[in-house]
């Protein structure tokens, strides 16, 4: 890698290489039993260069031959893509624990080892159909520049994703944890799961209207999206944010504390620098429901006039091999502020209303907008407190910014789901259609 | 390439076993707005390795030559591990061993047009929306994506196929005070660069569509009698039929496994659709999957009744069906799955006016903006629709979803028009990306369709 920089550096005014090498095994279980196994190791590097305003780009799984890997990227000097950033010089950051080598100890056998104990109590004591995946992943990511900039970081988390599916009907009860060190999930937390899906097993008719809905973690994604869209420097830059103008203003309840936290060494996935070397740290997006921050990468930073907020990432709202994208400007570690009630407390609070344990469709409707229409998968009906059945065929829909006006309470704690870690929100006056 | 497969392939201790290695040449070019974000044109590649052993089948993929008895040793000792805890052994079905090249013809290679050219064109055609000024934003690009594939099996099977898509798409921003509205473009194909030539017209009109919008009516959230247009019944068949056609999906679920038996009548008699990778000239079109099998035409619905199925070799062994040749992966990261290639509705006699009587009062909806699946439920939304009234065509409506229940709906198609169509942009995300996933299908008139409004 320094040998590739030294010979950019001689013909660029500055370079940037990205190396990346994920390790990964994924046991899959159906309907109760071993399914799959399947193992990656992968590597690649990208080369990011500069010269006279201009930015060059190219990537390879395979270093085999650093001067054809070089020219591409200064053929792709010639496209005349605008470059007006600097790379940083960044040096001295915390030091964050995110790789414990205990993870050695995580193997496909104990994997299915702790799968099988996991099914059985499930095929025990539901009729669900039962899906369950268990990943481990370890990586190193370095990232160096001609600025000076070494920066490297290591990786390893290890994670469960259980599904108790509704036999027939494909929606079900599902969840992720994930760790840093081997884990076991809890007797408790299973006896939850099954309890909640028995609770929800039969199908009951509503009819559409306003009613309360409790958003789960694992269908936060719906909002995050399109807050996600609104406070990104891109669409800032691009003037399609209908919230570019109100930074100071209230915008949503005051229950809302949106914010992204890198730093959280409770995870795997924290991070001292960004993509681009950059440093990160705690940031309020919305405090108290007020507009606080935008979030930027260097690239939008310099066009914006602004710094970058250590929010440039090669990532996308599919995942895909990160060598081959670009940093952009994302928020990859994200959360809402705990509240106080515990998630039995919020349903003990819905006198009828549905339980959004997932759902589909969160990437069609108009995202910049904040409007979403998703359907259920699944929803728990709940009357005068109590989870009485799930529903079939509904969908939720509203806007992000009129949805988060309508907070009820906040659940407790936070939990890793997709796209960061969220606790549940009971929300009011949702509307909801059936047939 | 392929002799150093083959001694790749000759350290496997297993009773079967596939290597895969790709080359990738990926050629990029995108706009938003004015501006042009990225550009350049970059190669990678790597292996995949497929292992039965023990009654287990598994897979390792990796990058580096260096890597790869590491990964014979990984996936046989993961192939004894899932033999150990499984109680039937996994067995694939027999096919006919390959050994051919098969190099696709193109009109107007991609390779031959220079990187300028395709950002003139790309230029060219973004400057159609950027001219109006109620078009706020554009994000458009040019895609290219070559994949050289390699295959060689412990069976015997060689072949080397190439895949090349070329495509031009995006999305087109309105903007008006608060208000935004945006509606996707696209055109592209499997068979050269002529697919993304004259698209000026198809501009325009997705242009306006984008700027009436702005004063379209959110709809209403409710249950409606609907014609769908060719775009969206073509993502119906494939969100909400095509997912559970895929033996993979049905086989992890059971009671739905149950229900979707060969023969049993699932649909309305005008319903018939057909998966067929095997037509010229479309972007789903391939020779053999990513197992070495020749695909066929499968037809999986006929007038309701369930006649077929996709598969891999092992589902096929599992079903005790057919090979189909549908075992499928989006490169050289990952083993391949089972997918749909090119599936569509089968078009009848009726016109798109006879379907508008039929209706009455209901809604007209047009275009695809994403779908999913879950199980028998689906949900995918809508670009733009009208109200129709009385077979004629109103206002027209935003913020459409639908949401659906596979079996129900397939009952509640009540007519197909005879004007068919298929896709010309595609993308599937079963857990790995399918940019050839081509649908298609006539104007369908479906009853009882819940709409979730906003």
């Amino acid at each position: 890698m320094e040998k590739l920089l030294d010979m950019a550096r001689k013909v660029c005014d500055q370079a940037e290489i990205y190396f990346c090498d994920p390790t990964s095994s994924e046991v899959m279980f159906q309907k109760g039993e071993l399914h799959d196994i399947e193992s990656q190791f992968q590597s690649g590097m990208a080369l990011r260069i500069i010269k006279n305003g201009k930015l060059g780009f190219s990537y390879t799984k395979n270093l085999i031959n650093r001067e054809e890997f070089l020219q591409n990227a200064l053929d792709s000097l010639k496209g005349g893509v605008q470059a007006l950033y600097d790379f940083p010089h960044t040096s001295e950051l915390p030091a964050l624990k995110t790789y414990n080598q205990h993870i050695n100890e995580v193997t496909s056998s104990s994997m299915v080892e702790n799968c099988t104990h996991i099914a059985d109590i499930f095929l025990q004591n539901t009729d669900a159909e039962i899906e369950l995946v268990a990943y481990k992943e370890v990586l190193n990511l370095r990232i160096i520049n001609s600025q000076g900039t070494d920066l490297h970081s290591k990786i390893g988390s290890v994670g469960y994703w259980l599904g108790l599916v509704y036999p027939g009907g494909g929606a079900g009860i599902s969840r992720v944890y994930e760790e840093k060190i081997p884990f076991s999930i809890s007797r408790n937390i299973l006896d939850n799961l099954v309890k909640m899906y028995n609770d929800s097993s039969k199908v009951v008719t509503i009819p559409g209207g306003k009613m309360k809905v409790l958003f789960m973690p694992g269908s936060m994604y719906t909002l995050l999206w399109r807050l996600h869209s609104g406070t990104s420097a891109k669409s800032i830059y691009e003037d399609i944010s209908p919230i570019k103008n109100d930074i100071g203003k209230q915008i949503v309840s005051e229950a809302v504390n949106f914010y992204d936290d890198p730093l959280d060494a409770e995870v795997s996935a924290a991070r001292s620098f960004d993509d681009e070397g950059v440093p990160t740290k705690k940031m309020n997006i919305i405090e108290k429901g007020v507009l606080k921050n935008f979030f930027y990468d260097l690239n939008y930073a310099k066009k914006l006039g602004a710094q970058s907020t250590g929010h440039g990432y090669r990532s996308s709202m599919w995942g895909g091999d990160t060598i081959t994208m670009k940093p952009g400007p994302r928020l990859q570690h994200p959360r809402i502020e705990p509240g106080e009630k515990s998630f039995e407390e919020l349903v003990s609070m819905m006198d009828k209303g549905i339980i959004l344990d997932g759902v589909m469709g969160a990437h069609s409707g108009n995202i910049p907008n904040g409007d979403y229409s998703v359907g259920v998968s699944p929803g728990l009906y709940v009357e005068k407190g109590e989870i009485v059945g799930r529903v079939k065929d509904v969908m939720v829909a509203g806007n992000v910014y009129d949805t988060l006006k309508k907070v009820v309470a906040i659940e407790n704690k936070l939990h890793t789901c997709w796209g960061g870690r969220m606790p549940a929100i009971l929300f009011d006056s949702i509307s909801v259609s059936s047939k | 390439m392929l002799p150093k497969l083959k001694q790749i392939l000759h350290k496997a201790d297993a009773d079967y076993a596939d290597i895969r290695y790709e080359i990738k040449k990926d050629t990029f070019i995108t706009l938003d707005g004015k501006e042009l974000s990225n550009i350049g044109s970059t190669t990678t590649d790597g292996y995949v390795i497929r292992v039965l052993k023990n009654g287990g089948f598994t897979s390792v993929s990796f990058t580096k030559e260096e890597d790869a008895e590491k990964a014979l040793k990984t996936a046989q000792e993961n192939a004894i591990l899932i033999g150990n805890n499984i109680e039937k052994p996994v067995k694939l079905a027999e096919v006919p061993v390959i050994q051919d090249t098969f190099i696709p013809t193109l009109k107007e290679d991609p390779r031959n047009i220079s990187i300028q050219e395709k950002l003139e064109l790309l230029r060219h055609y973004n400057d159609i929306p950027l001219a109006h000024d109620k078009i706020a934003m554009t994000n458009m690009r040019y895609f290219e994506m070559i994949r050289e594939k390699y295959f060689i099996s412990s069976e015997g099977a060689e072949i080397h196929e190439d895949l090349i898509t070329t495509g031009i798409g995006g999305s087109i921003i309105s903007k008006e005070g608060n208000l935004t509205q945006n509606v996707r473009v696209g055109a592209g194909g499997s068979d050269g660069f002529y697919t993304v030539r004259d698209l000026d017209d198809k501009f325009e009109q997705r242009t306006q569509i984008a700027i009436d919008l702005l004063k379209a009516e959110p709809v209403k959230a409710g249950a409606y009698n609907c014609i769908l247009n060719q775009g969206l019944a073509g993502v119906f068949a494939h969100e909400a039929f095509g997912h559970f056609s895929e033996a993979d999906i049905v086989e992890s679920l059971p009671a739905m496994r149950k229900k979707m038996q060969i023969g049993n009548k699932l649909g309305n008699d005008v319903l018939s659709i057909i998966d067929n990778a095997t037509m010229p000239n479309q972007l789903g079109f391939y020779k053999y999957d990513d197992e070495g099998v020749a695909v066929r035409e499968v037809k999986l619905l006929i007038n309701g009744v369930l006649a077929g199925r996709l598969h891999s070799r092992r589902t096929a062994q599992e079903f005790v069906e057919p090979i189909s040749g549908h075992c499928v992966a989006e490169d050289y990261r990952f083993a391949p799955i089972i997918r749909m290639s090119t599936i569509y509705i089968e078009p009848r006699e009726k016109t798109l006016e006879q379907l508008m009587a039929e209706l009455g009062d209901g809604l007209y909806i047009l275009d695809p903006k994403g779908g999913q699946t879950s199980g028998e439920n689906f949900t995918f939304g809508a670009q733009y629709g009208y109200v129709v009234k009385n077979g004629k065509k109103y206002r027209m409506i935003r913020d459409i979803n639908i949401s659906g229940n596979l079996y129900q709906t397939l009952q509640d198609i009540t007519a197909v028009a005879n004007d068919l169509k298929l896709s010309k942009t595609g993308g599937c995300g079963k857990g790995q990306t399918n940019i050839r996933s081509c649908h298609g299908a006539p104007h369908i008139l479906v009853k009882n369709v819940v709409l979730g409004g906003i």
